[in-house]
């Protein structure tokens, strides 16, 4: 900073950006969760306070950090909205619906000024927001109040140098009391000699020993007098947050060394294989052993990497409530949301790939899917549209669900928007896959008004392109009348994958695991033509083979036997026909960033530590490819 | 080294670890300190009890204690009633700045704060304390 000049202070602020970025992304991640608990208490005669006080505080420090780097807009509009929470809080106001309307729409509208700020997009105006905040009905909420029995007690806490040195401090301590009852007062006491300590008042229902167990620690608990005690209101206490946050960029860089690892890894094992054959057994399994044990290291430190790069999916999942409410107000629809599996851990960087296909498909959900109230009244159903969204890990995967109970897609419908548009949809029931390829191939998927009416479409190309390109798939399931549930189906990370190394012709490649349903040899006698499609039979069925040799214009020997890969759903499976299979092990997947060398089939390359480069397979296109033109 | 004049040690308490950045980082230019953070009032305690602090810089609305109780405490106490004190809040709450001065603070700045202002508080206020 120069500091002959007082005019250098916004650039000064300037640097701290990224910081506050990251910062206010916290805030809004703990406002979205506490609003969504809000919600349930809207008309209710007294809310709970400590909800109050930390949306209140969120706000508060919101103000101030935007204040600090001279973003106003946030600044006052952040003001408003904690000047809404005190009066909540101080209990002259009620929260009542068109309230609890404005602060969503407030906190909607910060969040897009601070993203408008961070992208250098123009400011939107906070007028209106703020006019809605003002009017909030005031209402003098009723009293209540309840009360229960528990014991109440007093633990005092000496911190010092040593116990801090061991992780013992007041944060740590109250963390601990907090786990086995509530806390309801924490303050700092003087003792006889000047020493300091802290008070801590603790209302549990907790065996003695439990409390007796804390004095290893440095901690005296004593039970109170008046063992039955009316429960007063908990003060709010937060621990402060342990979280370290760091850049995607920078893990992205951690997970490039361990991918490097990896590879020297794989090359020490070929050398030491060589090496076998020249010397002394003696000698050679030590080194063998060390080598396996740094394998088993790496798995642990790739684990531990990974770990560090996982966010709970719940997060997406409370904003899609926001825009779900916020489109079922435009609509004069009434929509409940179910969530489950919010804790579902999934990659940062998927999450991040994943939020605006989770926003289309739960858009086209509210919008074309459910139906108003009077034409749910007329079929019998439940006034409220049910949109559910649910995730799972299964495996290395992550399955996420969008479901609702709506009308469901129109096949008939899609059937002659598709001839329309020059498709051919074919004379056979449309099935669901086959529903899914119409309604998300360009020339329909993006025209609007008239596709709304078939119950689904707008953006699903874009949806299904998005999910694809993260290794992902996604599928249909509708019912007329009954809803429609979509299955998005995704790697939990990418950079380091399970794969099945093969061999064509000569040449390796690598295949993700992940993708692969089924491996099984075939003999070459039992292939047939069918239309100028090669095929074989399987499960009572038959699939079209892909031979790799042919994708990538090389010969191949026509041998007795070979490997054959199933790859794809059950209804549109699809054979990858190879020489053999290699072996299965760990690859790390990098990006082919070279416009040359990208080709349709080919999603990346690795290394397998002869340093000889393997290009993996992009199943997906490769999937396509035996769908579109004959093999 | 003993012509070296002795580093102060300036603890930083708020709530928002941005917001520590910012103060810290302002008061870098100041040679003679180093500092130290607390996220909360209870944790500002903390720190005085196991460290020496020669100057707090205090934010008044945090979790679990006011900044204002903070100040009454070390005030109230023997051996910590002489820490400067230099308050540092979000504007809008014009009625706390003559609370806080009467209750022991010795400046009151608010947020957005200049951060050659704030250095220089600071350093005189070491100066003369």
């Amino acid at each position: 900073m120069d500091k002959s000049n007082p005019d250098n202070t916004g650039e000064f602020f300037n640097q701290f950006l990224d910081d506050y970025y990251a910062e206010c992304d916290e805030h809004l991640v703990l406002i979205r969760r506490a609003l969504v608990m809000l919600e349930r208490e809207v008309g209710a005669p007294a809310v709970d306070r400590s909800l109050l006080d930390n949306l209140f505080r969120s706000f508060h420090t919101l103000k101030g950090i935007s204040g600090m780097v001279g973003l106003a807009a946030a600044e006052q509009l952040a003001h408003h909205l904690e000047s809404y929470l005190r009066e909540l809080r101080e209990g002259t106001v009620a929260l009542s619906e068109p309230g609890f309307e404005a602060l969503g729409a407030g906190v909607s509208l910060l969040e897009n000024v601070i993203n408008a700020r961070r992208h250098d997009q123009p400011i939107p105006s906070i007028d209106e927001i703020v006019a809605q905040l003002q009017a909030a009905p005031h209402v003098t909420p009723g009293a209540s109040g309840s009360e229960s029995v528990v014991q109440r007690w007093q633990i005092e806490f000496t911190p010092t140098a040593e116990l801090a040195a061991r992780d013992v401090n007041v944060n740590t301590v109250r963390a601990r009391l907090q786990e086995i009852g509530e806390l309801i007062q924490a303050k700092p006491i003087v003792k006889g000699a000047g020493e300091i300590a802290f008070e801590f008042v603790l209302t549990t229902g907790v065996d003695e020993t439990v409390l007796k167990s804390l004095e290893a620690d440095g901690l005296v608990a004593q039970r109170l007098e008046d063992s039955a005690v009316h429960k007063a209101q908990p003060v709010p206490l937060i621990a402060p947050s342990t979280v370290v946050r760091v850049d995607l960029d920078r893990l992205d860089e951690l997970m490039r060394i361990v991918g490097d690892l990896v590879i020297s890894r794989t090359r020490l094992d070929d050398q030491l294989t060589q090496l076998k054959l020249v010397t002394p057994p003696a000698a050679w399994r030590p080194l063998q052993e060390t080598s396996l044990g740094i394998a088993r290291q790496l798995r642990d430190l790739r684990e531990s990497v990974i770990r560090v790069r996982m966010v709970e999916i719940g997060e997406i999942f409370e904003r899609m409530t926001f825009v779900v409410r916020d489109l079922a107000r435009e609509s004069g629809k009434k929509i409940i949301v179910q969530l489950s599996g919010g804790e579902t851990e999934i990659d940062k960087f998927l999450v991040e790939r994943m939020m605006d296909p989770l926003m289309h498909l739960v858009r086209n959900a509210v919008s074309h899917g459910l139906e108003i109230v009077a034409e749910r009244e007329a079929q019998g159903k439940r006034a409220e549209g049910l949109l559910s969204l649910s995730a799972m890990t299964a495996g290395e995967r992550i399955i996420i669900k969008i479901a609702d109970d709506g009308r469901g897609i129109d096949r008939d419908l899609v059937r002659e928007r598709a001839k329309a548009n020059g498709l051919d949809p074919g004379d056979r029931e449309i099935d669901d896959a086959a529903l899914l390829d119409l309604i998300s191939s360009p020339g329909l998927s993006t025209r609007d008004a008239a596709d709304r009416e078939s119950g689904r479409g707008v953006g699903m190309d874009i949806v299904k392109n998005a999910i694809e390109e993260l290794g992902g798939h996604i599928s249909l399931e509708t019912k007329r009348g009954q809803g429609t549930t979509f299955t998005l189906e995704l790697p939990l990370t990418l950079a380091i994958a399970e794969a099945l190394i093969v061999s064509v012709n000569g040449q390796r490649f690598a295949v993700p695991q992940s993708g692969v349903r089924e491996v099984f040899e075939v003999e070459s006698a039992s292939t047939k033509m069918l239309e100028n499609n090669e095929i074989i039979p399987y499960r009572g069925k038959v699939l079209p083979l892909l031979r790799l040799a042919r994708v990538f214009e090389m010969d191949y020997p026509r041998g007795e036997k070979f490997h054959v890969l199933v790859i794809g759903e059950e209804t549109n499976a699809v054979g990858l026909a190879v020489d053999r299979i290699l072996e299965q092990r760990e690859i790390v997947v990098r990006a082919l960033n070279d416009p040359l060398a990208q080709s349709k089939g080919i999603a990346g390359a690795t290394e397998l530590g002869d340093q000889r480069v393997v290009l993996i397979l992009d199943i997906t296109a490769l999937r396509q490819l035996a769908m579109t033109s004959p093999h | 080294m003993p012509d070296e004049p002795r580093t102060n040690n300036i603890l930083v308490v708020d709530d928002s670890p941005t917001m520590r950045r910012m103060v810290i980082t302002s008061l870098g230019s100041l040679r003679t300190v180093k500092s130290s953070q607390a996220g909360s009032g209870l944790e500002a305690i903390e720190r005085l009890a196991i460290e020496p602090v020669d100057l707090m810089v205090l934010d008044l609305n945090m979790p679990d204690m006011h900044g204002m109780e903070v100040i009454d405490f070390v005030r109230r106490h023997q051996s910590y009633r002489n820490i400067p004190i230099v308050v540092l809040t979000t504007k809008g709450e014009e009625s706390s700045r003559s609370q806080a001065l009467a209750a022991g603070a010795n400046r009151y700045l608010t947020k957005p704060f200049d951060p050659r202002q704030l250095a220089d508080i600071v350093g005189s206020l070491l100066k003369t304390s």
